[in-house]
């Protein structure tokens, strides 16, 4: 589309949007989200501000979302020295109920500094994005407020103060607090002027720079949320991202001419400066975030999506080692579209920007409203399906994160747990259920296995509901947010069904969507669905760590005058019912504290099957039997919906040992040892 | 037939004229590996026999029965695994190292070796081949340390390209550089090895030193036929491991055994191979006529072992390899 083009079809939609403003609102006169002027006060004739009630990012003719804030900000990029100078008007309704007298603000890169909690964190329990071996300055960022001035209320810059909400760590310059000269009454605005500065780091926490590449998440002075009658707003920990409210954005980037760019919300100008820069202009309605990306090597699709409300375009920013996998990118995002649509609810805004990052840039795998990041390598055959995966799984947090905006902070199952979920559905539908990880060359593993597998080496470790930064380590938080969520959620399947769980999903999705729901809004939503109570499940799944571990731990038969002397026995014909009756055993053992009824069936030698419902309250049980037939083989979980069982493999036991399995594990383990003992002997003999 | 088709055509007949001794090394190689592989299957047997899960393994080769599988504290830590594994592997190369001054006699031989023969070598060399195993780890060791090293901050800084795929590319140039460099090395040793043998040295310094003009005098011809027999090992692997991915059927284990121990057995081959290409190098170039050679010289190679003359004829070997009777000090 061309410049003129853009103008003219921006100034219809800026008139349209004003006309549809000015007749809605009564009390204030809103300005209407003006591309050219994003980044001025939405200032009403009579000096009131208000949130502009926007359409132009979304397929809908009305706000989505109850808007909170209104970020206009005015952003430029040194490429060579990866600094930005910012200029952020932000506006602040005051939905709270009560006068509020200081603003808490978060200046998350200042995270990447030393003695900051992030760090310190992730030194301590590790990171996926750096060891801090050694502390290496390229790794610094910084984002510092030079002036800060309250509409009305005048420069208020040094009454800000650092603060550090959850650790105390004073050295930690990741939460800022203002000190107003006086409170804002409930329903009114206020305006806050701020000027930044920020140093971006080399990528961490799928932001900063890599090389010519730069990924700015996280990266603006933004304002906690007042939630449950107090401030919001953490410190940036090593597992903990997001929470903020709706509203609008109006952002304008300016970065040398060489830049492709990439950001959050729709774009509404990109005009060419004469210092040899461009500025381009975003406007995002009903997001709580906004992220963008500059590298001049992007390659880009654009493709159209035709959603439920409406069309969304589709833009795919790949590196050009890449671009031969951005058909696999698009393909997963149309097929992901599609089942979140069908599945959830609508999509309902008008772009989505799938990012493909710079390699080795620890930017990989992230969610930002209307904009994700994905992973690969240029080395990706068609059967590992880890494209698929990250892309899919970020997707998903347009959902959940998105839309669903759950604090991250506080109950990151909610977010990262819900959406890993769903990506085993989505998943499993799309790339098979045992194949959806991996199929290539005989070797197979399912994402559902995947999150099992994460989960079960720190079952014990930690709850799903706690702090995701007061887990034992990362691995803790990734096993236990992701994996066990995942496998939680799957669990449930089995007890209230598969159709009502997805009815429950849906019908929270619809409810909660544009808000900030607890842990009991998403739990009581699936007991209102499924018409169940299900409280003794989530006090152990969700609130506890009890381990889930059931085996069978006694299979035996005999003849029931086993004490006979065998000389006075006949053995039956060939061919001839053996009248012989046995008595059989069964014993059931629960290993772990999680105490769920389960199934159990016992096959017996005549075909015969039967089921058996075990409450599992007591440690163990045992069921006998007398038959002209002896027990086979008995199988906790037939059905296999328990995937919160720790151990899968002493669910069942057959009586008759297979030693197949091991025997093909055994050739393969002795071809790789032989083959490394050849090798050896080959260079050192 | 030019003189690098001699090199590989000779030193191939002398494989294929003693296939037994593959087939020893062969038998060695599983036997060991079944001792190493014990405690794996054992712990497997344990947790898979009376499973239903382990079913999975046999349609596909399920990588999350086999992760769950390893993650079970009952199946014992990765390491007793691979332990044993490492130990018996490590026991076939110095089994290796122990036969195989008699399998340079027996291919330097032009009989069928005798086993008392074939085991005075061994013993005979034992600690010639200690003395030149340790001198090769060392220059081996040290070259190999260096080149990684190199190669390894070669692709570091390449890593700050904006070409992705260049450390890639420089990281298998710089293995094919390390495989030359280390394949000349090891030239340079299978001939020493070779001349400390079949001439009897006791000295492996002279042998080392001979070796080492000998090796860089012919680097090209040596050069090219160690690489071309390496080039048909890396084809037998992939050949091997190509039929069994598509044509061995997830649940045979006989299927699997059986290729599996097929490729093994041919890539013995090629390093048997390359030490028959050191004993023919040796034996058109190294050798020092301690005996009339015209005679030796007259006698076909291929043709069956003629009976050994004995009093005082000359022996009839193309090496200077001391005939059982004699014996050097």
């Amino acid at each position: 589309m061309t410049t003129r083009w853009k103008i003219a079809l921006l100034a219809i939609c800026v008139l349209g949007v004003a006309a549809f403003v000015t007749r809605k609102t009564v009390t204030a006169a809103p300005q209407a989200a003006a591309p050219g002027k994003a980044a001025e006060a939405p200032t009403a004739p009579g000096g009131e501000v208000s949130i502009p009630d926007t359409t132009l990012a979304i397929n809908s003719p009305t706000p989505m979302s109850q808007r909170i804030v209104h970020y206009q900000i005015d952003a430029k990029y040194n490429a060579p020295k990866h600094t930005i100078d910012a200029n952020e008007v932000l506006t602040y309704h005051n939905l709270t109920g009560q006068a509020l007298d200081h603003f808490p603000f978060h200046l998350y890169q200042n995270a990447f500094q030393p003695n900051a909690t992030w760090v310190r964190e992730a030194k301590r329990d590790g990171s996926r994005d750096t060891t801090y071996e050694h502390w290496d300055p390229k790794e610094y960022g910084s984002e510092e407020i030079t002036s800060l001035e309250v509409v009305g209320q005048g420069d208020l810059t040094k009454n800000l103060q650092y603060i550090s909400p959850d650790d105390g760590n004073k050295d930690d310059k990741t939460v800022v607090d203002l000190k107003l000269a006086k409170p804002i009454a409930p329903n009114a605005f206020v305006q806050f002027k701020i000027a930044f500065h920020e140093q971006m780091p080399e990528t961490q926490a799928r932001s900063g720079w890599k090389r010519d590449f730069l990924l700015g998440g996280q990266w603006f002075p933004k304002v906690g949320v007042f939630w449950h009658g107090a401030w919001n707003c953490h410190q940036y920990h090593a597992t903990t991202e997001f929470f903020a409210d709706f509203g609008v954005y109006d952002v304008k980037l300016t970065v040398p001419q060489n830049e492709v760019i990439g950001a959050s919300g729709v774009e509404v100008s990109d005009v060419t400066n004469p210092d040899g820069t461009k500025t381009v202009t975003y406007h995002g309605d009903d997001i709580h975030d906004f992220a963008w990306t500059v590298s001049p090597r992007y390659r880009v699709k654009e493709a159209t999506y035709q959603s439920q409300m409406g069309p969304i375009k589709l833009r795919f920013l790949m590196q050009p080692a890449h671009w031969d996998q951005v058909d696999r990118h698009e393909k997963i995002i149309r097929e992901s579209l599609d089942r979140f649509e069908k599945w959830y609810g609508p999509y309902p805004y008008k772009t989505l920007t799938v990012v493909d990052p710079e390699p080795d840039s620890a930017a990989e795998g992230m969610e930002y409203p209307t904009f994700i990041t994905g992973g690969t390598s240029w080395f990706m055959p068609e059967g590992l399906h880890f494209v698929e995966l990250v892309v899919e799984h970020e997707f998903g947090h347009q959902y959940w994160y998105g839309m669903v905006a759950t604090n991250e902070f506080e109950d990151a199952w909610m977010d990262e747990g819900i959406n890993s979920y769903t990506e085993v559905k989505v998943l499993d539908s799309i790339l098979g259920k045992n194949t959806s990880t991996i199929n290539l060359a005989g070797m197979t593993l399912g994402e559902r296995e995947d999150q099992q597998l994460s989960y079960e080496s720190v079952a014990d470790r930690d709850a799903m509901a706690q702090n995701a930064y007061d887990y034992y380590s990362s691995n803790s938080y990734d096993g236990i947010t992701y994996g066990k969520t995942a496998s939680v959620l799957l669990t449930l399947e089995g007890i209230i069904g598969e159709d009502t769980m997805a009815k429950a999903m849906r019908t929270y999705f619809m409810k909660y969507r544009f808000t900030h729901p607890t842990k009991e809004d998403f739990l009581k939503t699936i007991e209102e669905v499924s018409g169940k109570d299900l409280r003794w499940y989530f006090n152990q799944a969700v609130y506890g760590s009890p381990v889930f571990d059931y085996e069978v731990s006694q299979v035996d038969s005999y003849p029931r005058n086993w004490y006979e002397d065998k000389k006075d026995k006949k053995e039956p014909k060939k061919g001839a019912k053996d009248e012989t009756v046995y008595q059989s055993y069964v014993a059931l053992h629960r290993k772990g504290n999680f105490v769920m009824p389960v199934e159990v069936e016992i096959k017996f030698d005549n075909g015969e099957k039967i089921r058996e419902h075990w409450d599992g309250q007591s440690r163990w049980t045992r069921y006998s039997y007398q038959k002209n037939a002896k027990v086979v083989s008995a199988e906790i979980d037939p059905d296999h919906t328990l995937q919160l069982d720790r151990n899968d493999f002493n669910n069942s036991f057959v009586v008759e040992a297979n030693p197949k399995p091991t025997y093909k594990l055994s050739t393969y383990w002795l071809f790789v040892t032989q083959w490394v003992s050849q090798a050896m002997a080959w260079w050192a003999v | 037939m030019n003189s690098n088709q001699g090199l590989l055509s000779s030193g191939l007949g002398m494989v294929m004229r003693n296939k037994r001794y593959i087939f020893w090394f062969w038998l060695l190689n599983l036997t060991l590996a079944e001792f190493g592989t014990a405690a794996f299957r054992r712990s497997a047997h344990a947790i898979l026999d009376h499973s239903f899960l382990s079913d999975k393994l046999m349609h596909s080769f399920d990588i999350g029965v086999i992760v769950g599988l390893l993650q079970r504290p009952e199946f014992g830590q990765t390491d007793s695994m691979t332990t044993p594994a490492f130990f018996f592997g490590f026991l076939f190369f110095l089994f290796t190292a122990i036969f195989l001054p008699g399998v340079l006699a027996g291919y330097a031989s032009t009989y069928r070796l005798p086993r008392e023969d074939f085991f005075r070598a061994c013993g005979r060399n034992l600690w010639r081949f200690i003395r030149i195993m340790i001198v090769a780890g060392i220059v081996m060791g040290i070259f190999a340390a260096a080149l990684i090293a190199l190669n390894g901050a070669i692709v570091k800084k390449a890593t700050e390209s904006n070409n992705e795929v260049l450390p890639f590319e420089l990281r298998m140039i710089g293995f094919t550089v390390i495989f030359l460099i280390m394949t000349t090395l090891r030239i340079w040793f299978d001939l020493a090895e070779t001349d400390t043998v079949l001439n009897d040295q006791r000295a492996v310094r002279k042998s080392i030193g001979s070796a080492f003009r000998h090796t860089f005098r012919s680097l090209g011809r040596l050069l090219t036929a160690y690489v071309a027999s390496t080039l048909v090992a890396v084809a037998f692997l992939l050949a091997g491991l190509s039929i069994w991915m598509n044509l061995v059927r997830p649940g045979s284990i006989i299927g699997a055994f059986v290729i599996g121990q097929i490729t093994l057995f041919l890539l013995l081959i090629p390093r048997f191979w390359q030490r028959g290409i050191a004993v023919s190098y040796w034996q058109q170039h190294m050798l020092v006529p301690v005996a009339a050679v015209q005679k030796a010289e007259a006698m076909p190679v291929a043709e069956p072992p003629a009976p050994v003359a004995p009093g005082p004829e000359p022996v009839t070997v193309v090496s200077a390899l001391p005939s059982p009777s004699q014996e050097t000090h």
